[in-house]
Parts: C-alpha cells; structure tokens; sequence
C-alpha cells in the first residue's frame, strides 16, 4: 500500500517535472546567427542582423508557426574566419540551435565538414558565392536567393534582350578576391553560349583609387555594357566619373552588393543609366512583402526611415528559414536540420508578397532577380525589367 | 635569486627549468594541458588550437625578431607558404600529414632564405618595407597560381590520419596540436643554449661587433630567417589541418601584424613571451566579446553600441602594457615569480 503509494507520488513527481520541460522544448525553436557586426563588413552586417531579427519577431507576432515560438540568438564575430568557426561552435554547444546564419563564404566552407557530419543544421549566410550552394559539398547550406554567377546570368539574359547595336559587347570589372572572382569563369562561359563578346577583363584591387588605365582599357574596348562585381562602392564611383570624362557611352552594371541607394548618393548625376541586378524588392516599392515589412518598422523601430538591400537579404533569409520550419511543422514532423534541409528543397513557386519573384529552391538556392535602373532625380532605383528567371 | 639554489655542475647551470618550484609548475601546466580536453566543450578546444597553431607561429617571429631584431612584416605569407605546401603534398601526392606539415615547414624555410638576402644590406624599418613586399607578393602568388593553389577557392584538406586514427574533432586535433606546440618550444629554448642562439643575440644587441668577434652575419641573419619562417610554416602546415581548408584569405598582412603585436605584448626575446603574447591577443578579445554578451540580456539593441567598443577596451589594454611594461607580460609574470622567491619575507 505504502509501496504503490510511494511509486505513485514519484511517478506523479516525474511527470511534473518532465512534462513542462518536454513542452518548453517544443515550442522553442532556435535560431542562431554569427553576425559581422563589426569589422570591414559591418556596414552590411548590423542591418543583415536586424533584418533576420526583425523577420523572426514579425513571425512570432503573426503566428507563423504555429504553437512553436522562435528565438534568436546572435554573436557578433568581427568579420573573422577563425572567430566565426568558433563562435558558431559556442552557439550549438550553448544553445543547439536547428538553424544557423554565418557571416561569410570563408565560415561556409571552414564549417563545412562538420556541418554535415556532425552538426547537421539548416545553414543560411550572407553569402551569395556558387560554391555554397553545390548540394553535394554543402548539403546543409543554402544561398538567400541567386548566386552571383546567377546574378550574372540575369543581366546577360537582361543585355541579349536590350542590344544596343550588333553584336552586344560586355566588360568585366572585378576586383581580385573571391568575391570578385566567383562568377566569373561561368559568366564567360554563359556569355558565349548567349552570343555576347566580353571584350574586356579588368582586374584591380577593392580600394583601387587611381583608375586612369582601367578607364582606359574601357576606352579601347568600346563596350555597351561593363558589369561590375566584387565591389561594394570604391571605385565604382571613380570609373563610371572617369568614363563619363573620356565621353563613353557605356550603360554600368552591378551585383547585389553595389545595388544600394548608397551608390546613387555618391555617383549623384553620373547614377543616371547606372543599373543592376537585385534580388530582393526595394524598401520603397508598393509590394504586399514590402508594406508588411515597412510597416514592421513602423512600430518597432519608428525612427527608421529606409532601409538597404542588406537589411532586405536579412528579412529574406528569416522568410525561408520560418517557411522550412512551416513546413516541417506542417508536416507533423520533428524539427530538426535534417527535415529542414529537405523542407527546403521542397520550396517551389513559393510567394512572398513581392518580397522577391517567384521562389524556387534548386540546389540550394532560388535564381531570381530583377533587372533595376537609377532614378537620380529620386535617388531610387526602378525595376527596368519583369523578375528574371534562370533556368 | 633563490635562497640555497646552488648550482654545482654546467648541465644545472644549463637547465631550462633551474628550480624544483619551476620544474613543479611546469609539471601543473603539463598536467593541465592532458586534463583540458576532457573537460572543456568544442568551443574551448577550438580555441585552443587556434592558439596552439598561432603561439608555433609566434615562436617563430621572436626567434626573427625579439632574437635576431630583423623586423618581418611578411610572417602571415610564410605561413601561407607553409599551408599550401602542405595541402599540395597532402591533396596531390596523398602524403599523410607526418610528411605534409614537414614539407610545409621545409617549403617556407626555402621561402624565407630567399626574402632574408636583403637584410644583409637593409635594417630597421627599411627591412620592414622588404618584408612587406614579400607578404604581397606571396599574396598575390596564392590567389592567381590557380594551378597549384586553387586560386581564390583555395584547397580542401581531409582530417590528419595515423595508423587508421582520425583527428577529426576538434579533441582529438588538440593533442597533435599541443604535442608540435610543446615540441616547437623546446626547440626554441634550446636554440638559445647554442653558439647559433647566442650568434642571432649577438646580431640583435650589435651587428658590427658580433662580426668582429667572428659570427658571420650573412649566414647567421639567413639561418634566422630560414629558422623562423620554418616556425611559421610549420604553423601554417598544421592550420590546413585545423581549419580543413586553406584559401589566398586567411594569411592576410593583419595577421602579420598581429604575430607582431603578440610577441610584443608577451615579450620580445623570451620564448614564455611569445606564448603569453598568442593568449593575449587570440583569446582577450574573445574573453570581451563574451561579456559584451551579456549586454545582450539587458537590450538587443545595445549590442551593435558594444561589439565596437570591444576593439576600442582591446586597443587601450595593448598601449596600457607598453606604456607601463614594455618588457611585456613575460616581465610582468618574472616580477610575480620574483615576489614570490622570496615570500612571506621581504626583500
């Protein structure tokens, strides 16, 4: 009698105890990011923060998912390879995390064995290089919306369709980093089956100030179009003045990183022409994603005014990492890396509300963007063509 | 000195740990080292390798520079030199990493022969400008040889192997790492209880009177070049290992510089100094990041007013120890051993 009792009091006293946590547990999902809030990416970096930070609050608020709430937790890494692995290992120790942000291509691949072997959670980053989003290598990792070579891809297609006379003739301008780099094989590879002429490679350094020979290799090339890559602003500003002096005609193009109203505001009159490729919507445009995100701002931060495309990737990545979560949940399945990454590769003409196009994950990533042109008068940029799909 | 520490044959007076009190700590730091990778977690142990591959690294540059006093603003490129040689050797002719990390060693001990010939005619900051060149040359070799380096990619390395053991994790990566660490600073030490040792001394103290007393300087300042870079390729060598992939963007000439400020901060010309100096500088700033952390409680939002200000407490701190030790941490820890020489009692 005694005895049972006794069993019964302790059985009663193990459910009290292991039910709630078991619940608790539950309905927390985590989200980690190792964040460049400092250091030569910074001014990327803390609006990057904000954007994933800001996309998970708005979730939770609007109940998302439901019955599970989402934390998120960050660290600032300084824009350091070495401090980045560490601080990501801290977080899975500290917090076990199912998703995780890294700040860089060089955390990616740094992280990348024991990502699949060990840690085995969703990956995001700020990074857009092609070698993150190889399923094969990088199971785990995704690309918040097209990589580079993809990005390059949007403005051949975009160039094939707007010839200027002939033949069209392009120029590569890249700095000699990876991120400079990265898609450039492809592109030229992409180029000649398009039947486009690149004639002109032009290789620098990214704080390239004196740029009079690379103008001048422009000059003799004559291209329609030069597309930039591997530069956020210097010298971007410096060519295009340069080549306005030495009267050419050429229409400058960019990548995400240099597709900031930033660049409008430092170029002034020369913006006029200057275009690109973003994949993400302006803060500005009418978009139901977009209203629902300035009106986030709105009420949670009301001294903002704008906010880049940095912010924008931020608030992208939040999207795709709750719709993975949406769909796992959905599917009464348990949360984990591995159901995630699966989750994932089943995002197919998935809307965002005009956040970005149409989005489809292929090999870990979605290749859409739009084709934008400045507005100098506004200091905006307008979409010059439809959202761009490569196939 | 020490009451009744007398010293009554040359291999005493020779010893490197003199005393009974030395050799105890020393036996408590080599028990603490075999202890720690069972208590601490990944981050920890990561940690430590980090600073195990960087302290073999800083060995190297004060056997350059607080020994020899040649300046070298290319140490990170020597590094890089190391690692790629043996990722080349590991990923292209399969050797196990008991061969790749020598070869690293070897390819930029070779490397660094080349770039000390100047410094027969060069010294001072002028040598500082030399090495400098070499640090962006290597640089620029990294990222264009795509050939051999992988270009911007760089190469990815697979896990030391011996005898069918993997050192996969990061625990099992900390033994091989302390092991050459300790291994590395023996040697260092020895180094100095050489004629070569005293000859790199001699240099640093008066080049013209150490050739007047026969030491030859072209050879001498070579063999410390040859010697130091093998230290850093060395580091480099067993980085491939720890960071399982080695890219043109990881022996940046920040790096260079902060191996300088590690031996400066430990001590120049001490061989504890450029161990002092590694944990310095690799594991304060962490140490501040992770009590910037705690902000995060308080608000969210203040953290991105408090992450810069860590650089600004980290800068302060490196001032603070030149202005008021410029002999570095190694001189602060020989004072605190000096206090306690002689402890209860006053001097």
């Amino acid at each position: 009698m005694t005895c049972s009792r006794t069993k019964k009091l302790l059985l009663a006293a193990i459910c009290a105890l292991a039910v709630p946590s078991a619940r608790a547990a539950d309905e927390e999902i985590k989200i980690g990011a190792c964040q460049p809030i400092t250091g030569r990416f910074a001014f990327a970096g803390a609006q990057l923060n904000a954007g994933l930070a800001d996309y998970i609050a708005h979730a939770n608020e609007q109940g998302i998912v439901k019955g599970k709430k989402l934390v998120y937790i960050y660290e600032d890494t300084g824009y350091d390879t070495e401090k980045a692995v560490a601080t990501f290992k801290k977080m899975m120790a500290q917090h076990s995390p199912v998703i995780m942000y890294g700040e860089s291509t060089g955390q990616g691949k740094a992280i990348a064995p024991e990502l699949n072997s060990r840690y085995k959670v969703l990956y995001g980053s700020t990074s857009f290089s092609s070698e993150l989003a190889d399923p094969k290598t990088h199971p785990y990792s995704f690309v918040s919306g097209p990589t580079y070579s993809d990005q390059f891809g949007i403005l051949l297609d975009y160039i094939v369709k707007h010839p200027k006379k002939g033949k069209p003739k392009v120029a590569f301008f890249y700095s000699d980093t990876e991120f400079g780099k990265d898609p450039i094989v492809w592109a030229k590879k992409r180029a000649g089956e398009l039947g486009i002429d690149v004639v002109a490679e032009v290789v620098t350094k990214v704080g390239a100030v004196d740029v009079t020979t690379e103008v001048l290799t422009l000059k003799q090339a004559q291209p329609d179009y030069v597309i930039f890559q591997g530069y956020v602003l210097a010298p971007i500003p410096e060519v295009i003045r340069a080549a306005r002096d030495h009267g050419l005609e050429t229409t400058f193009m960019s990548t995400f990183w240099s597709m900031d109203r930033a660049i409008i505001e430092k170029l002034g009159p020369d913006a006029e022409g200057y275009m690109g490729v973003n994949p993400y919507a302006y803060w500005w445009e009418d978009a139901p994603g977009i209203a629902a995100m300035r009106e986030y701002n709105r009420k949670a931060h009301p001294e903002v005014t704008y906010r880049p495309n940095s912010y924008i990737q931020g608030w992208f990545t939040g999207m795709v990492y709750v719709e993975s979560i949406r769909r796992v949940v959905a599917a009464k399945k348990p949360v984990t890396g591995d159901n995630l990454k699966d989750a994932l590769a089943t995002i197919k003409d998935w809307d965002t509300g005009g956040v970005t196009g149409k989005v489809t994950f292929v090999n870990n990533k979605a290749a859409v963007g739009r084709v934008y042109r400045a507005n100098v008068q506004k200091t905006t940029f307008e979409p010059a063509s439809d959202w761009i799909y490569l196939k | 000195m020490r009451i009744g520490d007398f010293k009554e044959s040359y291999a005493a007076d020779e010893a490197l740990f003199r005393t009974p009190t030395a050799r105890a700590w020393l036996g408590v730091l080599l028990a603490a080292l075999a202890v720690f990778p069972f208590l601490a977690g990944d981050y920890l142990l990561y940690l430590a390798n980090l600073v195990g591959v960087l302290a073999i690294g800083a060995l190297g540059l004060n056997i350059l520079t607080g020994y020899t006093g040649q300046i070298s603003l290319g140490h990170a490129a020597f590094m890089g030199v190391g690692a790629y040689a043996a990722a080349v050797a590991a990923t292209r002719f399969a050797a196990p990493f008991w061969v790749a990390v020598p070869v690293g060693g070897i390819a930029a001990c070779l490397a660094g022969a080349v770039v000390g010939v100047p410094s027969l005619r060069i010294k001072g900051l002028y040598l500082a400008i030399a090495t400098l060149a070499a640090q962006v040359i290597f640089e620029w070799v990294f990222t264009n040889w795509t050939g051999v380096t992988g270009g911007i990619r760089g190469i990815n390395v697979a896990p030391a192997s011996l005898l069918g053991f993997d050192f996969d994790t990061d625990r099992r990566t900390y033994f091989l790492v302390v092991a050459l660490a300790a291994l590395h600073a023996y040697w260092a030490a020895n180094l100095f209880r050489t004629r070569v040792g005293r000859a790199f001394v001699a240099i640093r103290d008066h080049d013209l009177s150490a050739e007047l007393m026969g030491v030859n300087l072209f050879r001498t300042k070579i063999l410390a070049f040859m010697i130091s870079s093998y230290y850093a390729g060395i580091a480099g060598g067993l980085f491939v290992y720890f960071a399982k992939v080695v890219t043109p963007e990881s022996f940046p000439l920040s790096l260079s510089i902060q191996y300088l400020a590690m031996i400066i901060v430990g001590g120049l010309g001490t061989i504890q100094g450029a161990l002092y100096g590694t944990v310095f500088v690799t594991l304060v700033p962490e140490g501040l990041r992770s009590l910037t952390q705690l902000a995060q409680l308080v608000s969210p939002e203040a953290m991105t007013w408090f992450y810069p200000m860590r650089d600004i407490v980290f800068g302060a701190m490196i001032v603070g120890f030149l202005v008021f030790e410029p002999h570095g941490l190694a001189e602060i820890v020989n004072r605190i051993r000096r206090f306690f020489a002689l402890w209860p009692f006053p001097k």
